[in-house]
């Protein structure tokens, strides 16, 4: 078999389309197998533009002209499947005639898997907004039941041990009557109203570094001092106290339901702690959570009482006096003085 | 907490070679190639990615009503679906999916069965 004879043998058997065109007359002059199958099965076409009629003949000689190659892609139906293939046309000169050979390459697979990633990318992409939904979801739950820093803790090794605070100052608030008002009030009123109440508490402690711990019924806990040893705690729970009792002087002057609240404030030490394994719920407890239940247990309506340890951090303000009533003096509570 | 048939044959590494093999099976088909003689490649092979990842228990996310409507209009008979089973099975077990599991992945089709045959 001679070369050339072999040459074409190998044109005819590699899986890529082959076919010859003169140039620039761009008459067929020789396909091979796979081309025939792809392009040409019917065999009536005879030249390139026939072959492809949506191909930008104008283009492929200007790029020709100016660099001998040309590619591009072409997109048809065969046996309803989407088939893709790429196409280099290159000149050459063969036995003093110039020729154009085309090459064309079978992508439809790549084409399809292309797509197939595409569609999973998108799957993949809603669903990772989805769980980052969700984890905030939970982010915004777990916070609400125990402090950022205990939930960073939490999120980073999967338990809480349980911290001792040597000194904070807790400030503990219910509402005088409340047991009646349940009575009173439509549910939905009374969930609201505690709702609007705890809230603003929650807004004015975050202005003096008081964070909430929790609230049962209509009593309200927060600490100040269990994020930053160096801050005066004292004088944050004193402060917010009297912002808290300012703020409910003057929602009662303008609500249907009037709302009479007292406070105790102790400090000293308390432990903090994630208690429960199945429903679990950030706690402390401690001295200064002791104090200062005595204390709000003796306040009067609309009063703020505090322990000597809070007074003696007070440097002074917030103005302060022995407490009103007989026993709360008894217990050595003072009663803190809005200016 | 039971594993999905999706991480348990291998998560997409290994399921997109079951939707690309269904997809050819599909096209194949004598019986029910035809109905895909108009449809954009792209678009079938994103609905068929996301409905075998879906009954594998992977990623995806279906409304309810979403097979129906992608159906509407296209006349699938009972026939067609019995034999849209039959080349999932094919597919399926040439995937090395265990007799249990192709019953599992059949059964679930079947539960679509009136979205997609027209009434």
């Amino acid at each position: 078999m001679s070369i050339a004879a072999i040459n074409e043998q190998l044109l005819r058997a590699v899986g890529v389309g082959i076919a010859v065109f003169t140039y620039p007359e761009l008459s067929l002059q020789f396909k091979n197998e796979v081309f025939e199958t792809w392009f040409s099965d019917d065999g009536i076409a005879e030249n390139l533009p026939e072959i492809f009629p949506t191909l930008d003949i104008d283009n492929l000689f200007k790029v020709i002209e100016a660099s001998d190659h040309y590619a591009t892609e072409w997109s048809f139906r065969k046996k309803r499947r989407t088939m893709a293939i790429t196409q280099m046309f290159t000149r050459a000169r063969i036995s003093g005639e110039d020729v154009l050979i085309l090459e064309c390459q079978n992508i439809t697979r790549i084409r399809e898997l292309e797509s197939m990633i595409e569609s999973y990318s998108t799957m993949v992409e809603r669903n990772t907004r989805e769980i980052q939904r969700e984890k905030e979801q939970v982010e915004k739950l777990l916070l609400n039941v125990m402090p950022r820093g205990v939930y960073d803790e939490y999120k980073n090794f999967g338990v809480v041990s349980p911290q001792k605070y040597d000194s904070v100052s807790v400030m503990v608030l219910d509402f005088i009557g409340f047991t009646k008002t349940i009575d009173k009030v439509a549910p939905a009123t009374l969930v609201s109203e505690l709702n609007e109440l705890f809230s603003a508490f929650d807004r004015i402690g975050e202005q003096f570094g008081c964070e909430r711990i929790r609230t049962t019924g209509d009593m309200y806990l927060c600490v100040a001092g269990m994020q930053d040893a160096s801050m005066n705690h004292a004088a944050a729970a004193s402060n917010a106290a009297l912002r808290f009792i300012r703020y409910i002087r003057r929602r009662n002057e303008n609500a249907d339901l009037s709302w009479k609240c007292r406070v105790g404030i102790g400090t000293g030490s308390v432990i903090g702690s994630v208690v429960g394994v199945q429903k679990y719920v950030y706690d402390v407890f401690g001295e200064a959570v002791v104090t200062a239940n005595i204390a709000r247990q003796e306040a009067q309506a609309l009063e703020i009482l505090a322990t000597q340890d809070v007074i003696n951090n007070l440097n002074g303000e917030p103005e302060h006096e022995k407490a009103r009533s007989v026993s709360a003096r008894e217990a050595g509570l003072f009663s803190l003085v809005s200016t | 907490m039971e594993q999905s048939l999706y991480n348990k044959y291998g998560g997409f590494s290994q399921v997109n070679r079951i939707v690309m093999a269904f997809y050819d099976d599909l096209l194949d088909s004598d019986e029910i190639g035809p109905y895909f003689d108009h449809v954009d490649m792209k678009r079938q092979i994103d609905h068929q990615t996301k409905f075998i990842a879906f009954l594998l228990g992977g990623p995806a996310h279906f409304a309810p009503d979403h097979l129906k409507r992608v159906h509407d209009g296209l006349r699938i008979t009972e026939a067609h679906f019995d034999e849209l089973k039959v080349i999932f099975r094919g597919t399926l077990e040439n995937s090395n999916f265990s007799p249990e599991d192709v019953v599992t992945v059949l059964d679930l089709i079947e539960y679509y069965r009136n979205q997609v045959v027209a009434e």
